[in-house]
């Protein structure tokens, strides 16, 4: 956990996540699931769904381009959440589809974006 | 049991009633030997790819004059270089410069951006300058060559023709037919979508090692979509694909999904859709789609999923498929006879909040995971195929847009 508090304080419960979530492209948090087990995800989405409606509520007070540094890293746990929703509610804590494709052979042309 | 003789009854109307709309198709396999042999490959460079239009780009890539966008085309040995001029036109030329043969721009990948500053383009090697026209503007040292008639040297252009936002090339020094012409049924039926206003892209790439067809027919039928998708997509294991249409080469077929008693959308994907479905832009606008298509204005229509002769797919789900999504298109584009750069699509209207941003990423997540498992089956079918085992192959009546390819496929490759 970092030594200062990276997200607002109401969000501080989900502090814990953010060294290893609140990566800012998709390319570094494809790399994160990807190395993670099956209670990794476990964790985070129980920590994350209930609080989703809240964080996206805060974060919609913000205009989308124009995101304060105090709400990105909440944002980046965020789509961190959406794009790894899909290893515990379909895929069984698996960090690959299963029967599918080397993931780490698709590229994402967006990967190293970080809007 | 030989194929045709299987134990199902009725006639072949009754059994294959889109396929017999189409007699001129047949019903018989298809051979197996386009997909493997180098000779043939090395025909359809030219017999197929340097003859019809090729879609390389949309115009929402270049939007600025000078804006310009370099795409490799191996298949053809050439990257076209494609560039807004000033007045807004979109002009194509090989990238090669006339002096002795140096790559214009110098290129990273299978495409690369940049902005021709002051409209021009230099070359980086001796410093010939070109406008975005492709006249050759200024060459340093020009008294010191014999006869130089700078009229001969510009660029060497492609025919290039955009088509509902849609840029196209031709490699032929002289298309035998316009771009509309080529297009035809196909371009009327999916014209009139206010495409250009899905400004958010999210596109995957991958080399696949399997010849450019056996990608093309997988993605050309929904028979897989319920052995090949039960893991990422329980919602769609029943589904109804039809109204099958022929355009000449091209083809086309309507995908909807029906429901399924007791099944609900899982936690994460029902809060995501609600944020782009309670939004006006990104929610489902079934009206905007063209008139031609899902013509029972039924609100399960997944999308109208084409096959655009030879080598793309544009799936028109306007927002009533997966959530926010308005269009994804998928190009194959032939590397070697055993070797495929495909490249997937998906486009949004751009999002205007962070709930928005976030729940298109959890949609463009779920699609790019479904297309991990459709790819997961063409290498092992290219390397089984390769083995000579087999020398036809059989097709279904919903497989039709496979057989329709084929067919015209098997025209080109016979023309002198």
């Amino acid at each position: 956990m970092p030594a200062v508090a990276a997200l607002p304080v109401q969000f501080a419960a989900l502090e814990p996540f953010v060294t290893a979530w609140a990566l800012p492209s998709e390319n570094a948090r494809s790399a994160k699931r990807w190395a993670s087990h099956a209670e990794d995800f476990r964790r985070f989405y129980d920590a994350m769904l209930p609080r989703m409606p809240e964080v996206l509520a805060y974060l919609d007070e913000f205009p989308l381009h124009g995101l304060p540094a105090e709400a990105r890293p909440l944002y980046h746990l965020a789509l961190a959440f959406a794009e790894s929703a899909a290893h515990v509610e379909l895929y069984g804590g698996a960090n690959k589809v299963p029967n599918s494709f080397d993931q780490a052979r698709f590229m994402a042309a967006h990967g190293e974006r970080t809007d | 049991m030989k194929p045709g003789s299987a134990r199902a009854t009725g006639t072949i109307a009754a059994r294959m009633p889109w396929t017999s709309r189409y007699p001129e198709l047949g019903t018989g396999p298809l051979p197996v030997e386009p997909i493997i042999s180098p000779a043939l490959f090395e025909q359809e460079r030219t017999k197929i790819f340097k003859r019809v239009w090729l879609n390389v780009g949309r115009v929402e890539e270049i939007a600025n004059p000078g804006d310009y966008k370099v795409k490799r085309l191996d298949v053809a040995r050439t990257s076209a270089i494609l560039v807004r001029r000033p007045g807004g036109e979109i002009c194509a030329f090989h990238n090669i410069c006339p002096h002795r043969g140096n790559k214009v721009i110098p290129e990273s990948g299978n495409e690369t951006f940049g902005r021709a500053r002051a409209n021009l383009l230099t070359c980086r090697f001796h410093g010939w300058v070109f406008e975005t026209a492709g006249a050759v503007r200024s060459i340093p040292r020009e008294e010191a060559f014999a006869d130089l008639h700078k009229a001969c040297f510009g660029l060497r252009p492609i025919a290039c023709e955009v088509w509902e936002g849609f840029i196209f090339v031709n490699l032929a020094a002289e298309p035998e037919q316009s771009l509309t012409d080529y297009l035809g049924g196909f371009g009327e039926h999916f014209s009139g979508y206010p495409y250009g206003e899905s400004t958010a892209r999210y596109k995957y790439s991958a080399v696949l090692n399997c010849n450019w067809k056996v990608s093309l027919h997988a993605f050309s039928e929904g028979y897989h979509v319920s052995t090949i998708h039960s893991g990422t997509s329980p919602n769609l294991m029943r589904f109804e694909h039809k109204d099958f249409r022929l355009f000449g080469p091209h083809s086309t077929s309507a995908f909807f999904v029906l429901p399924i008693a007791g099944l609900e959308p899982s936690p994460a994907s029902a809060l995501f859709r609600e944020v782009l479905h309670r939004s006006e832009r990104h929610r489902p606008r079934l009206h905007e789609i063209p008139p031609t298509m899902n013509h029972e204005r039924r609100t399960d229509f997944l999308f109208e999923f084409p096959v655009i002769f030879p080598n793309m797919l544009l799936h028109l789900s306007a927002g009533n498929g997966y959530p926010g999504m308005t269009y994804f298109t998928h190009h194959f584009w032939p590397l070697s006879v055993g070797q495929t750069l495909w490249e997937g699509t998906n486009y949004f209207r751009p999002p205007e909040s962070a709930s928005e941003r976030i729940a298109i990423a959890h949609t463009t997540a779920y699609h790019r995971n479904g297309w991990l498992e459709d790819t997961s089956t063409m290498e092992d079918t290219h390397a089984a195929l390769s083995s000579g085992v087999l020398e036809e192959i059989v097709l279904m009546d919903e497989e039709i847009m496979i057989r329709n390819t084929h067919h015209h496929w098997d025209r080109y490759m016979r023309a002198a």
